[in-house]
C-alpha cells in the first residue's frame, strides 16, 4: 500500500504509534495528506523494489490526492515497481478513463493495474455527484469495465449501449502499454456477492480483506474455480519475536477519543466490508490475526501479528487454499515493508522452493 | 502588463517530423500516427526551448487521437521548471468533484504551473464515441454547470452543495487543493467562437480564447470582454522570415496535396463548431485578411492556421497593434514545429519586449 502523503518524509523519529496515528489523522483538516509528496513516496517506492514489492496500491478517496495521476508520476521515479491505482467506477466515463489509463501506461509499460472500487460511502459518493444505491452502483461498474474492456480489446469501434453508459462509435488512438495482456489487470474489492460477481466477469483478481484459513477456504476455492486469483489486504506487524509483535500491536491501540471518531465514519457507511468489520468483537481471529484495530478504524485494518516465522508461515498456509497475492502495510511504512523483505519474504521464498 | 506568448504543444511525434504536411490533421488522426503516442522526449527538447526562449506556457490538444493531456501534463511537469501547461479539457466527461480532485493533483504534482482550456465540446460523432449524446447548445449549459462546481471547489468555503440539470453534489468536500504560490484556482480559457462560448467564458473564465482575426474586427470584442474583465486571447500560427518575400515563399511551400485539401475539407464541414465555420468561411472568402494575417492555410491544417506571415519587425509591429487594442495573451503554433518557435522566441520576442519597455503605455 503505498503510504500517505507526507507518512513518509516524516519517518525516521516516528514510533510505530506515531505512525499509525499518522495515518488516523490523514482525513482531518491540517494533515498533509492531500498534498502530493513525490520524494517521500519515491523514497519509499525505492525502498519497496528494494524489498522484492511487485506493486503498491494507491487507494482513493476524497482525502487524498487522485490516484491515476500520483502513478503517473511515480512511475517515472521508479522503474520496475507497479502500481496499483484504485479508482471507483461513476466518476468518469469509461472512454475518457480508458484514455487516461492507456496514457499511463505509457510512462511505465505494463507496470499499472486498477483497483476498481465499485463506490464508498453514500455521502461521499454523493460529493462525486454520484446518487446510486449500493447494488447499482455494482450494475454501473459491469457496464463500466465491459466498455473498458472493448476499447483494450482494440477490435474496431466500440459500440455499446446499456442502461448507465451509451457509447457510438468510440475510437481512442492510444493504446494500453502492457507486456503481454490485452487489458490491465484488475482487481475488484469488495466483500458484497455483487463484488464477487464483477470480480469473475471483469477482473482479474478478488481483492479482499485478510480472515482465517478456515473461514476463506471454501470462498477462496469458489473463486479460483471461476478462474481469476484472489488477493488479500491486511496489516502487518513483524519482529524477532512474537512476544514483541503482540507488544507493538497493543502499543498502536488508539485513545478513546481518536476511536470513538473513527468509528462514526465506518458505521455510517454502507460497505458490507465496513457493516462486518464494525461487528467484530473478538481481538484475535487466530493466534497470529489480530483485529484489535478493525472495531475502530475499518476492515483493512485487519492485522497479521508475529516474527517472521509465524508471518511466513501463515503467508504459506494461506498459499495452500489457493490465495495468490497479498497487498500490505504496517506501521512505521518504510520500516515495516524494509523489514519484511529482509526477513519475511527470504522466508517465504526459501519454503516455495522447497515445494 | 508584458504580452503572454503560448504555444501549441506539438502532437506526439511531430518535434520529429520533417514535413509540415505530416502534421496535418489528416495524417495525425490515422490510427498509424504517432500523435496517438506520448513523445517525452520530443516533448522534453520542445518543452526545454520553450523555457529558454520566453514562452510561459503550452497548449496541450484534447481529442480522441491523442494521450490523455492531465497525464501528459503531470509527466511533462515532472522534469520542466517553469513551464505552465494549459491542459485542454472537455466538461461532459466527468464528474466536476472527479475533475477538480484532478486537476489539484497535477497542480501538487508541478508547483502550480497549470491552466485549463474548457472546450464545451467537439464533433457530434467524437462526443458520442465518449459517451455525450448531448447537442452544441446543451454542451455549453453543461458546461456552465461544470465549471459553477468547480469554482465552488476551488473558493474552499465548506462543502460544495449543488443541484442543476446536469450535476448535482451534496456535500462535496476534496482535502486536496489547488496548490500554486499565487494562487487557488487555474486561469481558465474558454474557447469558442459561439455566443455560448463568449458567455461561458465571461461567466466562468479568466480568458476568452479565440482565433486571431484582423484588429479592427476584434476590436468591439475585445471592448466588451474587457468591460467583463475578461482577457482575450488569440489562437494563430506564424511564418517569420528574414525578409518579407522569404515568408511568403515558406508559407507558400506548406499548401499540401490536394488530396489532404478534400480530406480535410470534409472534417471542417461535418462539425457542428462556429470556430471551424468561420475559419473555412475566411479562407475561402477573403484569403488575405490584411497584408500580414492570411487565411490561406485553414483548408490543409485546420480552423486553428490562420497564419501571421511576415519579418520579425513585421511580425512584432502586428502584435503590439493588438497590444494597442487590448489583447493580453496568445497561443501560437508554426512549421516546422519546433524551429518556428525558436525563430519566434529568437527574433520577435525580443523586439516586442524592447517595444514594450521603451514605450510604458503601450
Amino acid at each position: 500500500m503505498l503510504p500517505k502523503a507526507g507518512e513518509v518524509s516524516l519517518n525516521g523519529q516516528q514510533t510505530p504509534r506515531e505512525a499509525s496515528h499518522y495515518r488516523l489523522a490523514s482525513t482531518r483538516e491540517g494533515s498533509p495528506a492531500p498534498r502530493p509528496d513525490v520524494p517521500g513516496w519515491t523514497r519509499f517506492g525505492k525502498q519497496a523494489e528494494e524489498a522484492g514489492i511487485e506493486s503498491l496500491l494507491v487507494s482513493f478517496s476524497r482525502y487524498e490526492p487522485d490516484p491515476i495521476l500520483v502513478s503517473a508520476a511515480l512511475g517515472q521515479t521508479t522503474t520496475k515497481l507497479k502500481f496499483i491505482a484504485a479508482y471507483r467506477s461513476g466518476l468518469m466515463k469509461p472512454t475518457t478513463f480508458v484514455q487516461q489509463i492507456n496514457t499511463v501506461s505509457a510512462f511505465m509499460p505494463g507496470r499499472l493495474a486498477l483497483n476498481i472500487v465499485a463506490g464508498s460511502s453514500t455521502a461521499e459518493q454523493r460529493g462525486y455527484g454520484d446518487y446510486l444505491a449500493h447494488d447499482e452502483r455494482y450494475a454501473r461498474a459491469e457496464e463500466f469495465l465491459e466498455v473498458c474492456h472493448l476499447f483494450w480489446r482494440g477490435d474496431g469501434d466500440v459500440d455499446f449501449e446499456g442502461k448507465y453508459y451509451r457509447v457510438e462509435q468510440g475510437k481512442l488512438h492510444t493504446p494500453l502499454f502492457a507486456d503481454e495482456h490485452p487489458s490491465p489487470e484488475i482487481y475488484i474489492s469488495g466483500h458484497s456477492t455483487q463484488a464477487e460477481q464483477l470480480a469473475v466477469s471483469k477482473g482479474t483478481c478478488l481483492l479482499r480483506v485478510a480472515d482465517t484459513v478456515e473461514n476463506l477456504k471454501a470462498a477462496v476455492a469458489s473463486v479460483r474455480g471461476k478462474g481469476i486469483e484472489v488477493c488479500l489486504r491486511m496489516c502487518v506487524i513483524c519482529r524477532p519475536t512474537r512476544a514483541e509483535a503482540i507488544e507493538v500491536a497493543e502499543s498502536l491501540l488508539p485513545q478513546d477519543d481518536m476511536g470513538q471518531y473513527e468509528r462514526s465514519v465506518a458505521v455510517k457507511n454502507d460497505s458490507q466490508m465496513y457493516r462486518e468489520a464494525s461487528e467484530v468483537e473478538d481481538k484475535w481471529l487466530s493466534p497470529l490475526l489480530w483485529k484489535g484495530f478493525v472495531r475502530y478504524y475499518g476492515p483493512v485494518w485487519t492485522t497479521l501479528v508475529g516474527s517472521f516465522e509465524d508471518v511466513a508461515g501463515a503467508l504459506l498456509e494461506y498459499k495452500e487454499i489457493g490465495v495468490t497475492q497479498f497487498i500490505m502495510s504496517g506501521w512505521p511504512e518504510l520500516d515495516e515493508v524494509k523489514t519484511f523483505g529482509s526477513e519475511v519474504l527470504p522466508r517465504v521464498r526459501r519454503a516455495e522452493a522447497r515445494l | 502588463m508584458s504580452l503572454r506568448f503560448h504555444w501549441m504543444l506539438p502532437k506526439g511525434g511531430e518535434v520529429g517530423m520533417k514535413t509540415a504536411q505530416e502534421t496535418s490533421r489528416v495524417l495525425t488522426t490515422k490510427t498509424t500516427s504517432k500523435a496517438s503516442l506520448p513523445d517525452m522526449e520530443g516533448w522534453l527538447r520542445f518543452s526545454r526551448c520553450a523555457e529558454e526562449v520566453g514562452i510561459e506556457s503550452v497548449l496541450m490538444s484534447f481529442s480522441r487521437y491523442e494521450p490523455d493531456t492531465l497525464v501528459i501534463a503531470s509527466a511533462l511537469g515532472q522534469v520542466t521548471k517553469k513551464l505552465k501547461f494549459i491542459v485542454a479539457y472537455r466538461t461532459g466527461f466527468m464528474q466536476p468533484t472527479t475533475f477538480v480532485q484532478q486537476v489539484n493533483t497535477l497542480s501538487g504534482l508541478i508547483d502550480g504551473r497549470v491552466a485549463l482550456n474548457i472546450v464545451a465540446g467537439s464533433s457530434t460523432a467524437e462526443q458520442r464515441g465518449y459517451g455525450d449524446f448531448l447537442d452544441h447548445d446543451e454542451r455549453y449549459a453543461r458546461a456552465d454547470e461544470f465549471l459553477e462546481i468547480c469554482h465552488a471547489f476551488w473558493r474552499s468555503n465548506g462543502e460544495v452543495v449543488f443541484k442543476g440539470g446536469y450535476f448535482q453534489v451534496e456535500s462535496g468536500q476534496l482535502s486536496t487543493p489547488f496548490i500554486a504560490p499565487d494562487r487557488k484556482a487555474p486561469e481558465i480559457y474558454v474557447s469558442g467562437h459561439s455566443a455560448q462560448a463568449e458567455r461561458l467564458a465571461q461567466r466562468q473564465g479568466s480568458a476568452w480564447l479565440r482565433l486571431i482575426d484582423t484588429p479592427e474586427n476584434l476590436v468591439p470584442l475585445v471592448e466588451r470582454n474587457r468591460e467583463q474583465r475578461i482577457e482575450m486571447c488569440l489562437r494563430l500560427c506564424v511564418i517569420c522570415r528574414p525578409t518579407s518575400e522569404g515568408a511568403l515563399d515558406a508559407a507558400r511551400a506548406l499548401l499540401p496535396e490536394k488530396d489532404i485539401e478534400r480530406q480535410e475539407r470534409n472534417i471542417l464541414n461535418s462539425s457542428d463548431s462556429q470556430t471551424l465555420k468561420q475559419a473555412l468561411a475566411k479562407a475561402d472568402e477573403v484569403g488575405w485578411m490584411n497584408d500580414n494575417l492570411w487565411a490561406g492555410l485553414v483548408p490543409y491544417y485546420g480552423s486553428s492556421a490562420i497564419t501571421l506571415v511576415g519579418t520579425p519587425a513585421e511580425l512584432a509591429r502586428a502584435f503590439l497593434d493588438y497590444k494597442a487594442i487590448g489583447i493580453t495573451q496568445f497561443i501560437i503554433s508554426g512549421w516546422p514545429k519546433l524551429e518556428e518557435m525558436l525563430i519566434f522566441g529568437r527574433e520577435v520576442i525580443p523586439v516586442v519586449r524592447r517595444a514594450e519597455t521603451s514605450c510604458k503605455s503601450c
